[in-house]
């Protein structure tokens, strides 16, 4: 086979490839990082680079101007070496550097509220749920085995066996070598007393470790939702049952792109998958040391992990090639993910602990919505219910017991308190109630601490004030009022909602015409999703029973607020039921209970997905929604009344 | 066989333009657009009380960019807009007058707003129809402009543009103190164009003053796009969209005359006709389309494509 040798300027980067080998390809080879958003199909216009020598074949593209195409500029994807090349990269096709990102951008996209392992409040419970069995991913068992004899002298693993199986019913049960290496001496050594972890691996029943004496009791578990936005992590305790504490952390990998998308991207990098993996492992590891520390625990009294995450989250975690996702046939590479050893993805718990994580049902939509459908009950039920998931992916599901249609709306991270100049996660001192009486406005907050900023329930509230003070007109801008001074920054008029001296960051609390606009692009995407699945079923709003809100906005979302805004469909509000979290909440149900674990199979197995981006209904009636509440107010009949 | 008819909920809303004596101007008749209660030209459907009518646009300036087949048409009469609008008047016949202040765009003249005032007076002096007034399309600029023009021409019932979503708060201001009519503009997008006339009738601009463009295409340059839009509009405001019912507005000439088949001579192959009657043809196919788009106002350049686009109209129009 020919080889040509290809230089990337201005570094004077070679590489020979062989013939048949486009220019996007050869960059990645030689860790040149160009952007390309559509994965190399000559559709998104963004790898374009400039021969500087040599000959090529290349498929032209609209993309390039009649200008650029003069200048030598082509698609890297498109274009095909003939002779040895130079080929000059600019500095608008680099994907930015993990490097060059400043410490001070880095702290700006933080806030300064960056902390590894921070205390959140438990997601409320909701009423009537079903109850699963109890049956965690792994449970301890206190045994006293009959010291054997010559009338009783079966082997010491046969003997285990036999006295697990007078408590449970276990046909087939597997045992690794290195425990039954251990096990002679360690059941004489403890007088016969010991306590076997048994894991549920796949349908079967594996003896995960044996100890000495009886630590039943010392058995705990963590559930985990790892979203693109923030990772939460329970520990629970999975005798009784019972959440010991809960923390949170900002998912780091928001340095490597804000989506899932930037981040897949980031992932074909060299070396960009080995870092996005262990930035998320670190986090997860700090938060499980925390929760243990807390509880005054060992590492080693941790057995199990349950992990609720999108595909690609899923797939970082696992340091799996997320690559395939957001190419055409966009196929992951795992969708019901076998239990394995917590310590193969490198999670600190006990060496032999298990992790399982939550089913996906596809590309674009992942366990963490599994583990929200379970939370909701919408499993167990007759009548049409809708989940909406307010995260940075905005995902909905319509369903009943019998069939769920999901679409994702790629929403954005505001509601997480993302891409907001005062925005941060629903933690203690974030503002997430806010009301005016007489001119004057009185704020609420988590853990009511002295404010540090905005979260999603917050934001949602100040947006519905806003309008109903006619402090902003129906497309969100900003109008001079009578009750907030109005200020501009840089050509962006900002009001401020605290001032500087009363925050706990010393800095002031402001919402400036640009959030608004990410607020109203976010509310109309996760609105139009929702036309467009009823609409897909042949629905109307009205035979929508219950309405499921999961997300991480606060412990109170005002839900009339959210219809005020046109974020939720103006129904009756008995409707609305707030979930909080629901994907850790699902996490945890699954993690105690394999009853639970087995309905979430049964549900990413009746979850059909429906894409968005290929509708042209949803196109049509995007435009429609970024307004406030909408452009077409009959939609909104409660609202009509106060504006 | 009996003829369904289609019945509509609602109509067209009526937008007078111009004011009488009576009415606190000095033109010498008002004109009605709009007022429809069914699709337009449909036999039987359509109560179409006031037919479309044609502008003519007059500049403040000469047209440099007209070609020569155009500007033929008017002479010397183009170094005057007084004597330009009165031509068009009295020898084409135009319904309405389209003063465009070309001259104010920074890059041009950079012509003072009071100078633009003193124009659209001296328009409003020679010619009795009513006119329709706009800016150089320099957003900022055009906003000290118009708010000048309204003044000028307070009680005479003009129509001042162009309102976008970016900029429509002191056009609308400006016209609602001088009791003006508006155009309201978006680009090719029904719910913008909602939006922005929920915008501006929030700041209690009266809706029956307000006129929809929705961006005009010329034939052969994206005129299918306009026009299902301008259909999907009509449809939806004759459905009770009362913020979709407005009369609209096409700037049919200035986009005919922007196109390389109305501005090249004779110099290409004779395939193309001859250069004096090809770009008329053009704006005359255009404008007849937007007529059976909904159009209510075109605003057009060259007289015999205005003489012809009237016939059309008065034969579309034979019940």
């Amino acid at each position: 086979m020919k080889e040509f040798t290809i230089t990337f300027l201005p570094e004077k980067k070679r590489i020979s490839i062989d013939r048949g080998t486009d220019l996007l390809t050869a960059a990645i080879k030689a860790g040149i990082h160009i952007y390309n958003s559509c994965g190399g199909e000559g559709v998104c216009g963004r790898c374009k680079v400039i021969i500087k020598k040599g000959t090529y074949a290349t498929e032209h593209s609209g993309r390039i101007s009649e200008k650029e195409r003069k200048k030598g500029y082509v698609l890297a994807c498109r274009t095909m070496p003939q002779s040895d090349m130079e080929i000059l990269v600019p500095e608008e096709s680099r994907l930015g550097d993990i490097e060059v990102l400043t410490e001070e951008a880095k702290a700006k996209r933080l806030v300064g509220l960056y902390t590894p392992a921070e205390k959140v409040e438990e997601a409320p419970y909701k009423k009537g749920l079903k109850v699963f069995k109890h049956g965690p991913l792994s449970t301890k068992l206190s045994l006293k085995l009959p010291s054997p004899s010559i009338d009783d002298n079966c082997g010491d693993v046969e003997r285990l066996f036999r006295e697990i199986r007078k408590d449970r019913d276990i046909p087939i049960m597997q045992m690794g070598l290195s425990n039954i290496k251990k096990l002679p001496r360690l059941l004489r050594e403890s007088n016969w007393e010991v306590t076997v972890t048994l894991g549920n691996r796949n349908g079967t029943t594996e003896v995960v470790m044996i100890e000495p004496g009886n630590r039943d009791g010392k058995n705990f578990g963590i559930s985990l939702d790892i979203g693109t936005t923030t990772i939460v992590a329970y520990l629970v305790h999975l005798k009784s049952q019972k959440v010991l504490g809960a923390k949170a952390s900002y998912n780091p990998q928001v340095d490597f792109g804000e989506d899932v998308i930037s981040r897949i991207i980031y992932a074909e990098k060299e070396k960009g998958l080995e870092r996005l993996h262990h930035v998320v492992i670190d986090t997860i590891n700090s938060l499980i040391y925390s929760l243990a520390k807390e509880q005054d625990l060992t590492l080693d009294d941790i057995t199990a992990v349950m992990c609720a995450g999108n595909t690609t989250m899923t797939h970082l975690l696992l340091k799996i090639e997320p690559s395939y996702i957001r190419k055409d046939p966009y196929i992951p590479a795992v969708n019901f993910m076998p239990v394995i050893r917590a310590a193969e993805a490198g999670i600190k718990i006990h060496p032999r602990g298990l992790l399982c994580c939550l089913p996906c049902i596809g590309s674009y939509v992942g366990g963490d919505i599994i583990g929200g459908i379970l939370a909701s009950g919408m499993d167990n039920m007759e009548d049409l219910s809708l989940f909406i998931d307010l995260g940075t992916n905005g995902e909905i599901v319509l369903g009943n017991k019998d069939y769920y249609i999901a679409a994702s709306t790629s929403a954005g991270p505001c509601f997480e308190g993302g891409g907001l100049s005062s925005g941060i996660r629903a933690m203690k001192g974030a503002i997430q109630s806010v009301s005016i009486k007489n001119n004057k406005l009185s704020i609420g907050t988590i853990g009511k601490a002295s404010p540090k900023g905005i979260c999603g329930s917050g934001i949602i509230d100040t947006l519905s004030m806003f309008l109903e003070h006619k402090v902003i007109d129906r497309s969100g801008k900003i109008k001079d009022n009578k009750i907030f001074k109005v200020r501009k920054v840089d050509n962006v008029k900002e009001i401020v909602l605290v001032g500087r001296q009363k925050t706990e960051t010393g800095k002031d609390i402001t919402i400036d015409d640009n959030d608004i606009k990410n607020v109203i692009h976010s509310k109309g995407a996760i609105y139009t999703g929702i036309e467009v699945l009823l609409k897909e079923a042949g629905c109307k709003l009205s035979d929508l029973k219950h309405v499921f809100i999961a997300g991480g906005l606060g412990t109170a979302l005002d839900i009339k607020s959210s219809i005020n805004i046109g974020l939720l469909p103006d129904l009756p509000l008995e409707k609305f039921e707030f979930l909080g979290n629901g994907s850790v909440t699902g996490a945890k149900m699954s993690i105690l209970s394999s009853e639970a674990m087995e309905k979430a199979c049964v549900i990413a197995n009746k979850m059909t997905y429906l894409d968005l981006s290929t509708s042209s209904f949803f196109m049509n009636n995007y435009s429609a929604a970024l307004f406030l509440p909408h452009t077409d107010i009959e939609l909104f009949p409660t609202v009509k009344k106060i504006l | 066989m009996d003829r369904v008819i289609e019945k509509w909920q609602d109509k067209v809303s009526e937008v007078v333009l111009g004011a009488t004596k009576a009415e606190g101007g000095s033109r010498d008749k008002a004109i009605k657009i709009g007022g429809g209660t069914g699709v337009y030209f449909l036999q039987g459907e359509d109560a179409c009380p006031n037919l479309p009518v044609i502008a003519m646009e007059v500049w403040d300036m000469v047209p440099e960019s007209w070609p020569e087949s155009l500007k033929a048409n008017f002479n010397d009469a183009l170094k005057d807009p007084v004597e330009w609008a009165g031509m068009c008047v009295d020898k084409f016949s135009a319904d309405l007058i389209c003063l465009r202040l070309a001259s104010t765009h920074p890059d041009s003249k950079d012509t003072s707003p009071e100078d633009a005032a003193k124009t659209v007076e001296k328009v409003l002096k020679a010619v009795k129809v009513p006119l329709v007034v706009i800016g150089s399309l320099a957003r900022e600029k055009d906003n000290d402009v118009i708010v000048h023009c309204t003044e000028a021409a307070k009680g005479e019932n003009c129509l001042f543009g162009i309102a976008v979503q970016d900029n429509y708060k002191t056009l609308t201001a400006a016209c609602l103190s001088g009791r003006h009519c508006i155009i309201s503009e978006a680009p090719i997008d029904i719910n913008i164009a909602k939006q922005l006339n929920i915008l501006i009738c929030d700041m209690q601009f009266p809706s029956d003053k307000i006129i929809i463009h929705h961006a005009t295409g010329a034939l052969g340059y994206g005129l299918e796009y306009t026009y299902s839009i301008m259909e999907r509009t009509r449809l939806a405001g004759l459905s009770g969209d009362r913020m979709l019912s407005m009369p609209m507005i096409n700037f049919v000439g200035q986009e005919v005359w922007r196109t390389k088949e109305a501005k090249t001579g004779d110099e290409v192959s004779k395939d193309w006709g001859s250069a004096k009657d090809r770009g008329a043809l053009l704006e005359m196919a255009t404008a007849v389309a937007y007529i059976n788009a909904g159009a209510d106002i075109l605003v057009m350049n060259h007289p015999k494509a205005v003489e012809e686009t009237r016939k059309v109209i008065k034969e579309l129009c034979i019940k």
